[in-house]
């Protein structure tokens, strides 16, 4: 059953990771404001993350289940870390 | 080809795929703390990017180019036994293997380099949440490449639970995300 299922070509997305790593570093250097650069440095981060998640983790062909076991964590992290802002760093 | 007990009535995921997500799912709230920490004191304080350009920008990207290169090679070994091609197998698991001992390796220049350049743990703030970050990183790149070394052997006897390498891919793919984001949150801003 599982040998039916097709598979994305693992190949053209190693090209796209590989791209968006060079983006990645070069856009580090671009001479724009600094919290521009680690929005755009970060973009690009996420953005490879969710390809090797999607097609080399293949969560694209998951069920739900799977997602909502990967979800529940991503979002307390980001939410946790977010809470933990307003003195350490709205403060300095 | 199916085996037996592999999956739940009504359900096609294999009780072993929840397993390795499940655990991933823990593994997401251990990085994620530390990450956290890092990003929150970082913010709150002055002076880490000057700490930060005394990392090795090149020599990081080259280790990121491995560690993607190795998710590449991973997938296909699982491409392989899914085919039922047991020499792709052990041709990419070998591969993946070199690799993340290639990444290993890159990782102790560096910080033989940062040692000698001055820079350890307790330097100040940067630095332990540097080498704590990236040491945990590694232990995990080092479980992977001993998992992957355990499929090897197995390929080479004949391996073809194709399942076995799918979890194992699971886990070292996640290993390459979690850089995905050591590698701009360390070197890049």
């Amino acid at each position: 059953m599982t040998t039916e299922r097709a598979r994305p070509n693992y190949v053209a997305v190693w090209v796209w990771l590989v791209v968006l790593m060079i983006a990645g570093v070069l856009a580090s250097y671009l001479p724009f404001a600094k919290s521009a650069v680690i929005f755009l440095v970060f973009v690009v981060a996420a953005t490879k993350a969710l390809l090797v998640a999607l097609y080399y983790m293949h969560l694209r062909f998951e069920s739900g289940l799977i997602y909502a076991m990967v979800i529940v964590p991503v979002v307390l992290v980001i939410a946790l870390t977010f809470l933990l802002f307003p003195d350490l760093v709205f403060h300095h | 080809m199916e085996t037996t007990a592999a999956t739940r009535a009504g359900t096609d995921i294999l009780p072993g795929k929840v397993g390795v997500w499940w655990f991933l799912a823990s593994e997401v709230m251990l990085f994620g703390g530390l990450i956290g920490s890092f990003i929150v004191s970082r913010l709150g304080s002055s002076g880490w990017s000057g700490e930060a350009a005394h990392l090795s920008v090149p020599v990081a990207a080259i280790n990121t180019l491995v560690l993607l290169t190795s998710s590449m090679t991973m997938v296909m070994a699982f491409g392989a036994v899914e085919k039922g091609d047991p020499r792709g197998l052990r041709t990419y698991l070998f591969l993946t293997v070199l690799l993340g001992l290639t990444f290993l390796g890159i990782k102790a220049y560096e910080y033989s380099s940062e040692v000698a350049a001055g820079f350890t743990p307790v330097t100040g703030l940067f630095w332990s949440f540097y080498y704590t970050m990236t040491g945990l990183h590694a232990l995990h790149v080092l479980a992977g490449i001993i998992t992957n070394l355990a499929l090897f052997v197995m390929a080479r006897r004949g391996l073809r639970n194709q399942h076995r390498v799918e979890l194992a891919g699971l886990y070292w793919h996640f290993v390459d995300i979690v850089w995905i984001f050591l590698f701009p949150l360390l070197y890049l801003t």
